[in-house]
């Protein structure tokens, strides 16, 4: 049997299930299942991502959010706030609780290459074996700090302070608008207030995340921002209609920038059938792995190389089992995603790029060796 | 009497940065802003047409009354310098207290973001951390009757002395300087339930053994000890190994409320011994003797008893202690309940400028009165703050 390369996963909201949802992340998923009260399993679904999951997993390397914005209607979590002094409290309440886990040796925040290097070359070398991950003594879990809406960054003079602090990527917007742009499910662009931060940004050597922008925002940034993209967790609207997802012409200019794309996990984003309305627990969707390489293969076919794919699932991110690819029990399960990327005809040196290759090629580049 | 100048108004405890970052609520709004914002009001489920002041017809839920504290209230009130906490507590949440964490990284990771929340509101100009004694004498010099400042439009920022209920956001011993350094200068070590430190309030139990290394670095960082909270033999633990400042930021007396909650008078004496302050609570369930705290389900759903009835608590110290330099306010108001369980006359924190007036009109003299609103926790805090 092949050893499964190492996974980055470019989009997962630990902290934000650790401190709102309340989740013990060091116990195996199946256990914080039975310890999630019944209003949460009915809020959050079924837990999909812990720490021993992810080993198990070999996702050895994750972008952890600092997720918290502005959003006064946000009635179903009740976690959008009022101002962005609140956002900044909840942001760095998300931040200690990855120092905490690495404080314990829990995981590692990665803020430089030679760090991001080491924990990929640990993961690579490890032996194959279906459980050497998960022993004792196993490569660290590599964590490198992202942020899923900017509105914890007071302005752009707390962008060095951030970046100190180990932030490595930022999403201008998330639900709503926020500070600096409007995003999902609104209308409009860019806000006065990006300009500066971009540029901020741009100096710092942070990687500017597209995902949750409306479409006017997208080409609003890409027109004023001439530094590095990605897109931490993202879908195309080719197969998947709507405004969450990917244009053609937006993956193209992505890819433009030699930046990736990680696709997302969230079955809403990858079912066209979904039903917004009715809650995950009551969909019959049809979404499962083979969906999830769709939409990677859509990816390869429209930029003509794999070198722009990743995976950024998002899973437990406002949901779980139940709105994820039904042949998905937890992230555990990524591997699985091997055979059918192969039988679609992508490499091994694709699939290893698209696992984690291409996010470790676009890090390793704007990372500095020194803080 | 002649409407006179108000006074400043030190609380020793209050929930700000908890109700921002857990009930999600704008500090820098006033109080009737939150009272619209409030779920329960937006919900629409059943009540979108109730007045905030209609309180009888408001549910109790999840530990979340109607708001009574933002900072243009305390700034109207003249409650220029605050205690104001850290607090997150490992415990199994319940429908009742949904607020304990699983563990304590994440009860680290709540503190640090109300202290964050704090440090943000600086960057803002609404509040000012009180770090140093030099930091607080500027704080009551703002607030001084006789300064320019105190009766200027804006008023000074609110100062704030760092302090945290329930211990653990605090990793190990080792975690105390980073907090000291941040400007933490009380802890209690417990809160509800059985934590990381000790047993706390609603338990029976002491310290566990792990509670002594954190003490030592307590006390050698120069952080204060707030005997809140803790259950009986713990609070016996705490006297017998602290030998640093000590006060009881929030308590009452369990011989006129009954309850585990509350402070024997052995208790009082004991922290009236080492100089402690205790603080008046402005809650129904500490007030009102037909509730036991032991079993708030015997509580009213609103309030009954006005601001005065702290009265009762302060005559019983100073008569058990025969001074009057060991009561202060620790007014605790949204600490877990909101409007309905605030004194009927206390609609929000500003109304605590009301205290002087009410206190004298109980008999007691102004100097005693000055002692209790400002003068016993200045006297605390100065031998903390250094």
């Amino acid at each position: 049997m092949e050893q499964t390369p190492l996974i980055l996963d470019s989009h997962l909201d630990l902290a934000f299930s650790a401190l709102q949802i309340n989740r013990d992340l060091t116990l195996p998923a199946t256990s914080v299942r039975v310890l999630d009260s019944v209003e949460t399993q009915q809020s959050y679904g079924s837990c999909t991502v812990t720490l021993p999951e992810l080993r198990r997993g070999r996702v050895g390397i994750l972008c952890g959010t600092v997720m918290s914005r502005l959003d006064p209607d946000d009635l179903s979590t009740r976690t959008g706030m009022y101002s962005q002094l609140q956002c900044h409290g909840v942001g760095r309440g998300h931040l200690a609780y990855y120092q905490a886990l690495e404080r314990a040796g829990h995981l590692r925040i990665l803020r430089t290459r030679s760090e991001l290097d080491d924990v990929a070359d640990l993961w690579q070398r490890l032996e194959n074996g279906p459980d050497s991950a998960d022993q004792a003594g196993g490569p660290p879990l590599g964590l490198i700090l992202t942020m899923e809406s900017a509105d914890p960054i007071l302005g752009p003079d707390q962008v060095p302070e951030w970046h100190a602090l180990g932030l490595r990527m930022v999403s201008l917007s998330h639900y709503g608008t926020s500070t600096y742009s409007h995003g999902t499910a609104t209308d409009g662009g860019l806000l006065p207030p990006a300009r500066p931060l971009l540029q901020a940004l741009q100096a710092a050597g942070i990687l500017v995340d597209v995902t949750h922008l409306t479409d006017q925002a997208h080409w609003e940034l890409m027109d004023i921002y001439n530094g590095p993209v990605c897109a931490s967790h993202h879908n195309c609207r080719a197969l998947t209609p709507g405004q969450r997802q990917l244009s053609d012409d937006m993956i193209r200019s992505i890819a433009e920038r030699d930046g990736v794309i990680g696709t997302s996990f969230d079955s809403w984003m990858l079912d066209p059938g979904w039903q917004r309305g009715l809650s995950a627990g009551e969909q019959q969707s049809e979404a499962t792995l083979r969906t999830v390489v769709d939409h990677i293969d859509h990816i390869a076919q429209l930029t003509g190389t794999s070198r722009h794919c990743g995976i950024g699932t998002d899973l437990d991110g406002g949901f779980g089992t139940e709105q994820a690819p039904r042949d998905l029990n937890t992230i555990a399960d990524l591997p699985h995603l091997v055979p059918l990327l192969a039988e679609r005809g992508f490499s091994r040196q694709d699939i290893s790029g698209i696992f984690s290759g291409n996010w470790l090629r676009l890090l390793g580049q704007h990372w500095l060796d020194t803080l | 009497m002649a409407a006179s100048e108000p006074v400043l108004i030190v609380d020793g405890h209050l929930d700000l940065a908890f109700n921002a970052i857990h009930h999600r609520r704008d500090l820098t709004q006033c109080v009737q802003v939150l009272r619209e914002r409030e779920d329960v009001y937006r919900d629409g489920v059943g009540a979108s047409a109730v007045h905030p002041d209609a309180l009888r017809k408001k549910p109790r839920s999840g530990g979340m009354g109607i708001a009574t504290v933002a900072l243009p209230e305390l700034r109207a009130g003249h409650v220029g310098i605050v205690l104001a906490t850290i607090m997150a507590r490992v415990q199994m949440p319940t429908s009742f207290l949904s607020d304990g964490m699983r563990t304590q990284a994440a009860a680290h990771a709540i503190g640090q973001s109300h202290l964050h929340y704090y440090k943000a509101l600086e960057r803002a100009g609404e509040i000012d951390f009180l770090r140093t004694a030099h930091d607080l004498e500027n704080a009551i010099g703002a607030w001084s009757p006789t300064s320019a400042k105190a009766s200027a439009d804006p008023a000074p920022s609110v100062g704030i002395v760092l302090s945290m209920e329930s211990a653990d956001p605090i990793l190990g011993p080792d975690d105390v300087q980073a907090w000291y350094d941040a400007g933490l200068r009380s802890v209690s070590l417990t809160h509800f339930g059985s934590n990381t430190w000790g047993h706390g309030t609603g338990t029976k139990g002491g310290l566990y053994p792990c509670a002594y290394p954190l003490l030592d670095a307590l006390r050698a960082a120069g952080v204060a000890l707030d005997v809140s909270h803790a259950a009986d033999l713990a609070f016996w633990q705490l006297l017998d190994y602290w030998d640093g400042p000590i006060h009881a930021s929030h308590c009452m007396c369990r011989a006129l409320v009954p309850g585990q909650r509350h402070l024997s008078d052995d208790m009082i004496k004991a922290v009236a011994e080492r100089g402690g302050v205790i603080g008046m609570v402005m809650a129904e369930p500490m007030l009102n003797p037909d509730i036991n705290f032991d079993d708030l389900s015997t509580a009213p759903a609103v309030s009954t008893r006005p601001m005065a009835a702290v009265a009762d608590h302060i005559e019983h110290i100073c008569a058990l202690t025969g001074s009057n330099s060991h009561v202060a306010i620790g007014s605790d108001l949204d600490g877990g309940f909101g409007r309905e369980w605030a004194p009927v006359d206390c609609d929000t924190v500003a109304d605590l400028q009301k205290l002087p007036d009410l206190l004298e009109r109980r008999g007691l003299g102004g100097a005693d009165v000055a002692a209790i609103t400002h003068g016993n926790l200045l006297s605390f805090l100065r031998r903390v703050l250094v």
